[in-house]
């Protein structure tokens, strides 16, 4: 459960480019559910993603996870609980070139200082659950859009997050692979994950697997009064 | 702790893997960090090589020598005036020296040619217990060694002479061959190569000849009754500016030389290689610190985003400042070993190749300059201190201000 209260996020305070990106978000995620942000471009999606990731602080208001508050924690923490929570499918899938799609895979484990021998294995089982272990010695630049973006799903799930954050995961993909995209996001519903997603695709907002689709609009939810 | 060793592991294999990764890069980086490197160490170790070997010939030149002046020149020094002195009070000892350049037409070079102490005229009976004797070839190491080559003149024997190395390689001559001089008088004089002079320091033995007296008095014409000039010791270090200034008094025409003025004149020789050597250093420096100020001026895009994208995945600041401590710790240790060792080998057994046009003064004197291989602590320390870690901490500074900045923007403008 992630409970929102009354968030605001302004960027460059103080300056002329001051920007009010998140204008008062009072919200709550439920677990083990599939819930979708959707709204128009510059709305607030990604910005309200990345305060639930643990990624950056709102200006204002609190974020609770499983009713402990995080908002005022030091950075470490949040680092810790970014790492041990959440698992990241980023839009540009962002892996790192030149290393092969198993280091990538493997890296957001390495400050926790696993074994290596163990965390081989669970890395190359979950590339196998993606139809990618052929690939798992191949290097980034090689593989093709779609490949990628599953290294980038695998790599989200290394750590075992209980909450799945993707932002504008079908943006690269096209139908077939979107498709395929809802079809992981189903076997993550069926693991017991809470998985976030922004999209402006309605084939995403308009899937089965969705339980909750919230509209964003200027910094708030649609619907709510200015 | 155990995942601790683990998490240091990942990181250290990460940043191996990494710094494969942008090959070319890192490898222009390394070569040009090595030369500066190797570009510094050479001119620290000729420079502390020279100096060494330079004390070393002080630590055993008398403390005082006493020449006669004639027109304000060198000249011979009459016996009579070793008496004198040696009855001047605080005067331990006073021995007669003799020693003389000789040109050799053929071969173009300079020999100085030396009557060892032993025999010297009339030894005084009281003066210090003979010095070794030294009989053949034999090497000898550590901080003991002398750098003026031990042999009496007793072992030498009439008609023969004991030759420096230089000079053995210059003639390609070996024991037991003769070589032929040309006396003062221009008569013939073979002598007789008895033993080479194997000694610590080249710098002073390699263009030495040692024979006997009355082959030197005879090579150069020179009477029974003089010497060269007169090594004087004294009782008390202290007195010895007084007893100088005694011996101006008894014979204005002598001229005492104390053993630091010697020294000064040393340091004077060696500050003007030195300061030659400063350019060079003060350069290797300057090349260095607009090199790493260009490292520290920032990162390329490519290990932005990398930073970016491992912090967005959970990797702490801390773990990608000690990434990056350990990228710039295994370039600058690299680098400075290669440069180190390069240096050593170029300074102590290519003789200082690459500085030899500056050398050329000397490599008339000194066929090869070889010098003995003389490295401290110390001077690496500094070296370290000048290379490595103002490196390394320039690595840190741009990584660390990258690191900083909010993971969520590695979810933003990364476009590829
Ligand atoms: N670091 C920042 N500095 C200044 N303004 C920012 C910053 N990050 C985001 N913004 C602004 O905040 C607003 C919301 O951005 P956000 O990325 O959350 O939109 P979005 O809903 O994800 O849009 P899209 O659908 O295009 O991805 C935008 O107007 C954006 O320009
Ligand atoms: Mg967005």
């Amino acid at each position: 459960m992630i409970e929102l209260f009354d968030v605001r996020k302004v960027f460059n305070t103080g300056k002329p480019s001051e920007y009010s990106a998140l204008n008062g978000i009072s919200l709550n995620i439920s677990s083990n559910k599939v819930t979708v942000l959707t709204g128009p471009s510059g709305s607030g999606k990604t910005t309200l993603l990345s305060i639930i990731g643990c990624m950056s602080r709102p200006t204002a208001g609190r974020v609770k996870l499983s009713g402990r508050e995080i908002t005022s924690l030091p950075e470490r923490f949040l680092t810790d609980i970014r790492r041990k929570t959440f698992g990241f499918i980023f839009q540009q899938h962002n892996l790192i070139k030149g290393i092969t799609a198993l280091e990538n895979v493997m890296l957001p484990a390495y400050p926790l200082g696993e074994r290596h021998g163990p965390l081989k294995e669970r890395a190359m089982h979950l590339l196998d659950r993606l139809d990618l272990s052929r690939k798992a010695h191949s290097r980034i630049e090689w593989l093709s859009g779609g490949e990628a973006q599953r290294v980038g799903i695998v790599r989200a799930l290394i750590n075992d997050p209980s909450v799945i954050i993707a932002d504008e995961p079908t943006s690269n993909l096209d139908t077939k692979l979107s498709y395929r995209f809802l079809e992981i996001v189903e076997t993550f519903k069926k693991d017991g994950k809470t998985v976030l997603i922004t999209s402006h695709d309605p084939l995403v907002y308009q899937a089965s697997v969705v339980d909750e689709v919230v509209r964003l609009r200027d910094g708030r939810l649609e619907g709510e009064a200015p | 702790m155990k995942s601790w060793i683990e998490k240091q592991k990942y990181i250290i294999d990460f940043t191996l893997s990494s710094l494969l990764r942008r090959k070319v890069k890192n490898i222009g980086l390394l070569i040009l960090y090595a030369l500066i490197v190797f570009i510094l160490a050479s001119v620290m170790f000729f420079t502390h090589a020279i100096k060494k070997e330079a004390s070393l010939v002080l630590r055993e030149s008398p403390e005082m020598i006493v020449q006669k002046v004639v027109a304000g020149r060198h000249d011979l020094m009459p016996l009579r005036y070793r008496d004198e002195i040696l009855k001047i009070r605080g005067v331990q000892a006073v021995e007669g020296r003799l020693w003389g350049y000789y040109f050799d037409p053929v071969f173009g070079a300079n020999y100085t040619l030396l009557v060892p102490p032993a025999t010297t005229a009339t030894e005084q009976a009281e003066t210090e217990p003979m010095r070794t004797v030294v009989t053949e070839n034999e090497h000898r190491h550590g901080p003991e060694e002398q750098a003026m080559p031990l042999v009496g003149a007793e072992t030498i024997g009439a008609g023969n002479i004991v030759i420096g190395n230089g000079i053995a390689r210059v003639r390609n001559a070996g024991k037991g061959e003769f070589i032929l001089f040309r006396t003062h008088a221009g008569e013939g004089m073979p002598l007789r190569i008895k033993d080479t002079l194997s000694s610590a320091s080249e710098l002073v033995s390699s263009d030495l000849i040692l024979m006997t007296e009355p082959d030197f008095r005879r090579f150069f014409g020179i009477p029974e009754n003089y010497v060269t000039d007169l090594a004087v010791s004294v009782r008390n270090p202290e007195e010895l500016s007084t007893i100088a200034a005694k011996i101006t008094r008894l014979f204005p025409d002598s001229r005492p030389i104390i053993r630091d003025e010697i020294l000064r004149t040393y340091d004077s020789i060696f500050n003007w290689r030195g300061g030659m050597m400063i350019v060079i250093l003060s350069a290797a420096v300057l090349a260095f610190v607009i090199f790493a100020w260009d490292k520290a001026s920032g990162l390329s895009a490519g290990e932005r985003r990398e930073i970016g994208i491992l912090k967005a995945i959970g990797w702490e600041t801390s773990d990608i400042i000690r990434m990056k401590f350990w990228e710039g710790a295994v370039i600058s240790l690299t680098a400075f070993l290669a440069g180190v060792i390069l240096a050593y080998i170029h300074v102590f057994f290519t003789h200082s190749l690459v500085f030899e046009p500056a050398l050329k003064g000397w490599s008339t004197l000194y066929p090869q300059f070889k010098l003995m291989p003389f490295v401290s602590a110390e001077q690496l320390t500094t070296l370290f201190f000048l290379t490595v870690v103002p490196y390394t901490v320039s690595t840190i500074v741009p990584a660390w201000r990258a690191a900083t900045i909010d993971p969520d923007a590695a979810m933003r403008h990364t476009g590829e």
